[in-house]
C-alpha cells in the first residue's frame, strides 16, 4: 500500500514498480494511448505552437500579477454569494474544512477529483472525525477503496486491472460481480447515486477560477463533479492559490488546450462554470458555497527566476505521458501527491522544509526534455530539475559516495596530464571487464550505475587525442542549430550573465 | 437567511486574513500590491482563430457531425410538430415512464406534454410543489432547450435558471436537448463574449458545456459510458423560428 509520507526511497520505490509487470505494461499502454490521442487532437486544430504560446503568455501574466486577479477573484466571488477562505498551509485548510462541518453537522461528504485535497489529506481528516466521504470519479473511487493513492493526474488507478477492481467492488457490494468493465462501471453508477443523493457536502477541485466574474470552473468526463456542485446542499471547493485567469475569454485558450493535452478530447464532456451558490430562485444547485485557496508553498515559487513558471501548470498530465522515467515506474515512485516530471518538481519545491526527504525526486528524470515539448503551456521543467538537483548539491543533499565520486572526479579533471594517464590506465584496467564494448560488471563503485544498465568502455581513442580529425571535419561541414534551440540557448546565456 | 455563527466568524477570520494574503505574494513578487487592472499584453484567443466563422448551413452540419462522433444522436427538424412527434416516439418506442422538462416557450408550443400525457410529466419551475432533484433522479428523460450550441466542439450549452435546472442535463437516463438551429455557434468564444456580457447579477449560477454522453476510460482505459451522468443524448437541432 502506498501513501504519502512513504518510509522507502526514491530508489526502493523504483524498484518496486519495476518489478511489477502489471503495472508497466498498464502505463505504458494508457500514456502511449494518451499521446497519440494528443497528437490527432492537436494536428487536427491546427497551429498548436500558437496555442500553447497563448497559453503560455496568459499564465505568465496571471502568476506575474498574482495579488491583483486573486483579489479580484475574492471580491466577485463575495459578490456572488460565496465565501472565500484562506489557508497558508494543510493545517490551516483543514481547520476551516472541519469548522464548515460542524456549522452543517455534516456526516457525509462526497467529492469530485481535487490534487489539492489530496495535498492536504482532507479525506484522512474527516474519517477521523466520523464523516464519511465517498471519492466520485470513478479511478478515484477504486483506489480510495483500495487504499491507495493516485497514480496519475487525469488516471488515477492507471495501475488497477480489471480483475483487481472486479475484487474491491465485490466487497463493497457483498457479491461476486464479474470484470467486466460495464458492469462494474453500472456497480459504480448506482451505489455512488445514492451517495450523492443522501451527502451533506459535496467538495470539488478547480481547474480554473476567472477573476473577472468569480467564477470557478470544472471540467469532468463522467458527469461527477457536476453532481458534487449540484446535489448537495453545500459546496466546498479546494483550489491551489495559483489557478486564476483573468477572463472568461482566456478560458477559451485553456479550454482548447486543457482536454487536448491531456485526453486527447477537443472538450471533456462537461465543463461547467459555476458562479457562486444557487440563485434564490433556482430549485437546484449549493445554497451554500466556500472556496479554500491554498498556498501550501507556492508563494515560495513566485519571484524565483528558476522556478516560478511552474506556477503556470494547468495540471493536464501530458508530461507525465511524454516522461520515459514515469512510462516505466507509474506513479507511486514519486512518493507524493504529483508525479511524473511536474511531480518531480513540484515535490521538491512545495515541501521546501522537507527536503531532505524529498530531494531526491528531483533525479527521477532523465533530463531529455521531453515534458517540456509536451507541455502546453511550454514549462521549461527539465531545466527546473537541474536547479533542483543544483540545490540539492549545494545543501549535500546527495549520497556520500557521489559526494565523494565528484570529489575525486574534480582533482583528476582539473588536470589534464592527471586526466590523460587515468585514461590511459583506464582503458588497460578495463579489459577483463569489457564484453561487447560494455562493461556489465556490478563490481565495487561499478555496482550503483550497472545495476540498471550497463556502461559503455572507454574508447580505444580518447576525444582529445581525435580533436585534430574532428577539427578537420568541422571544418568543411558547418551545421546551424535549429533556430529555435539556438534562440533559447541565447537565452539561457543571456540570463546566466544577468545573474552573475 | 442569517449565516451559521462558526460561518460568519470564518468569514470574518478570512476578511482579516486576505489582506496578509494577498500583501505576502505581492511582496514575493518583489513590489507592492498592484490594485490597478493591469494591461493583458494577450487576452483571450490567437487572432487567427477570432476570424474562424463558419456559415449557418456549415455550423448546423459540423455541429451535428462532432456530436455523433461524440458518441450522441443529432437530428434536424424543420417543425415544432416534427420534433414532437420524434419525441412521442422515443419516449413510448422505449417505455419511458417518468419524463422531466425545463418550462420553456418553445416547448409548450411543441405541445410535448399533449404527445405525453399518458406519461409522468414533471415541469421544472420555481415553486414546483414536487421535489425537483428526486423527480430527475428517477426520470427516463430530461428535456430542455438549450441557449447555445458550439459546432466546434459538438457542445451544447445550458445555463441555470428558475425555469431550467441543472439536474435536468444530469440526472436522467436519456438528455434531449432542443437546439433551435440559430444559436449554434461556430466555436466557443462566442459564447464565452456573450456570457462575459452578462454583468454579476445577470449572471447565471451554473454555465454548463455538454459535450456527448457522460464517460469514463478509468478501467484499464476501457471506455464506458454513461457514468454518472446520462448515457444517451439527443441534439434535436429546430429550424423553425
Amino acid at each position: 500500500m502506498s501513501g504519502f509520507n512513504p518510509t522507502s526511497t526514491l530508489e526502493e520505490r523504483a524498484r518496486v514498480a519495476l518489478n511489477d509487470e502489471f503495472l508497466r505494461n498498464a502505463v505504458k499502454y494508457t500514456t502511449e494511448k494518451l499521446r497519440t490521442n494528443k497528437k490527432s487532437a492537436t494536428d487536427e486544430l491546427g497551429n498548436w505552437e500558437d496555442w500553447r504560446d497563448r497559453g503560455r503568455m496568459i499564465r505568465l501574466h496571471t502568476i506575474a500579477h498574482l495579488d491583483y486577479y486573486l483579489s479580484l477573484f475574492v471580491e466577485n466571488v463575495r459578490k456572488a454569494g460565496g465565501y472565500v477562505h484562506f489557508a497558508k498551509d494543510t493545517k490551516e485548510a483543514v481547520d476551516i474544512t472541519m469548522k464548515i462541518m460542524e456549522a452543517k453537522k455534516a456526516k457525509s461528504v462526497v467529492k469530485s477529483k481535487s490534487m489539492v485535497s489530496e495535498e492536504v489529506h482532507i479525506n484522512h481528516a474527516l474519517e477521523e472525525n466520523d464523516i464519511e466521504v465517498v471519492e466520485t470519479d470513478l479511478g478515484e473511487y477504486i483506489i480510495q477503496l483500495a487504499g491507495e493513492t493516485p497514480s496519475h493526474i487525469i488516471i488515477p488507478a492507471i495501475h488497477k486491472n480489471k480483475q483487481q477492481v472486479a475484487d474491491l467492488f465485490s466487497a463493497e457490494a457483498g457479491e461476486t460481480l464479474p470484470p467486466v468493465t460495464k458492469t462494474l462501471a453500472g456497480f459504480a453508477r448506482s451505489k455512488l447515486r445514492e451517495k450523492f443523493l443522501e451527502a451533506d457536502i459535496g467538495m470539488t477541485g478547480c481547474n480554473f477560477a476567472i477573476a473577472e466574474s468569480g467564477s470557478m470552473v470544472l471540467f469532468s468526463n463522467e458527469g461527477n463533479a457536476r453532481m458534487v456542485s449540484t446535489v448537495p446542499k453545500t459546496q466546498i471547493t479546494f483550489m491551489g492559490m495559483e489557478r486564476i485567469i483573468p477572463s472568461f475569454e482566456d478560458l477559451e485558450v485553456m479550454a482548447s488546450l486543457l482536454p487536448r493535452a491531456a485526453t486527447g478530447q477537443k472538450l471533456t464532456v462537461y465543463m461547467s462554470a459555476i458562479n457562486g451558490p444557487k440563485r434564490s430562485e433556482d430549485s437546484d444547485g449549493p445554497e451554500e458555497m466556500h472556496i479554500i485557496i491554498l498556498d501550501n508553498g507556492r508563494s515560495q515559487q513566485l519571484g524565483d527566476p528558476e522556478f516560478q513558471e511552474v506556477l503556470n501548470c494547468i495540471r493536464c498530465g501530458a508530461c507525465l505521458n511524454a516522461c520515459p522515467v514515469y512510462r516505466h515506474v507509474g506513479g507511486h515512485t514519486y512518493g507524493w501527491v504529483y508525479s511524473g516530471p511536474i511531480g518531480a518538481v513540484l515535490t521538491p519545491v512545495l515541501n521546501l522544509d522537507n527536503r531532505e526527504q524529498w530531494g531526491e525526486v528531483a533525479n527521477a528524470s532523465t533530463l531529455c526534455g521531453a515534458c517540456h515539448e509536451a507541455c502546453p503551456v511550454k514549462i521549461p521543467l527539465h531545466d527546473m530539475l537541474v536547479y533542483i538537483r543544483r540545490r540539492n548539491v549545494e545543501e549535500g543533499i546527495v549520497k556520500k559516495a557521489e559526494q565523494l565520486g565528484m570529489k575525486g572526479f574534480q582533482i583528476v579533471a582539473s588536470n589534464h596530464r592527471l586526466f590523460r594517464s587515468v585514461l590511459r590506465f583506464g582503458k588497460v584496467a578495463q579489459l577483463p571487464l569489457v564484453k561487447n564494448g560494455m562493461i556489465s560488471s556490478k563490481l565495487g563503485p561499478l555496482k550503483a550505475w550497472n545495476s540498471f544498465r550497463h556502461a559503455p568502455a572507454l574508447a580505444p581513442q580518447s576525444f582529445r587525442d581525435s580533436w585534430s580529425e574532428l577539427d578537420q571535419e568541422l571544418k568543411q561541414t558547418k551545421n546551424e542549430l535549429p533556430a529555435d534551440i539556438k534562440q533559447r540557448m541565447e537565452e539561457i546565456v543571456a540570463k546566466r550573465g544577468k545573474q552573475r | 437567511m442569517k449565516p451559521h455563527p462558526l460561518i460568519e466568524q470564518l468569514d470574518k477570520q478570512a476578511r482579516e486574513k486576505e489582506g496578509v494574503f494577498f500583501a505576502h505574494i505581492a511582496n514575493r513578487l518583489g513590489r507592492d500590491r498592484i490594485t490597478e487592472k493591469p494591461v493583458q499584453p494577450v487576452r483571450g484567443v490567437p487572432d487567427f482563430w477570432r476570424e474562424y466563422n463558419l456559415g449557418e448551413q456549415e455550423r448546423i452540419e459540423l455541429f451535428m457531425r462532432n456530436w455523433e462522433s461524440l458518441g450522441g444522436t443529432a437530428k434536424r427538424f424543420a417543425t415544432k410538430e416534427e420534433i414532437a412527434a420524434f419525441i412521442d416516439e422515443l419516449a413510448h418506442g422505449m417505455s419511458a415512464k417518468q419524463i422531466i422538462r425545463a418550462k420553456h416557450g418553445l416547448l409548450e408550443e411543441m405541445k410535448v406534454d399533449e404527445k405525453l400525457s399518458d406519461l409522468d410529466m414533471t415541469i421544472w419551475e420555481k415553486d414546483s410543489p414536487a421535489d425537483l432533484l428526486a423527480k430527475a433522479a428517477g426520470a427516463d428523460i430530461g428535456i430542455t432547450v438549450v441557449d447555445f450550441a458550439v459546432a466546434h466542439t459538438g457542445s451544447v450549452v445550458v445555463t441555470s435558471s428558475p425555469e431550467k435546472g441543472r439536474s435536468l442535463s444530469l440526472l436522467p437516463t436519456i438528455f434531449i436537448a432542443i437546439v433551435p438551429a440559430g444559436v449554434i455557434k461556430t466555436k466557443m468564444g462566442e459564447v464565452m463574449r456573450e456570457v462575459t456580457k452578462w454583468n454579476q447579477n445577470g449572471m447565471p449560477a451554473g454555465i454548463h458545456f455538454i459535450s456527448g454522453p457522460s464517460r469514463s476510460a478509468d478501467i484499464e482505459n476501457d471506455l464506458t459510458i454513461g457514468v454518472h451522468g446520462p448515457g444517451i443524448v439527443y441534439a434535436l437541432v429546430l429550424d423553425e423560428k
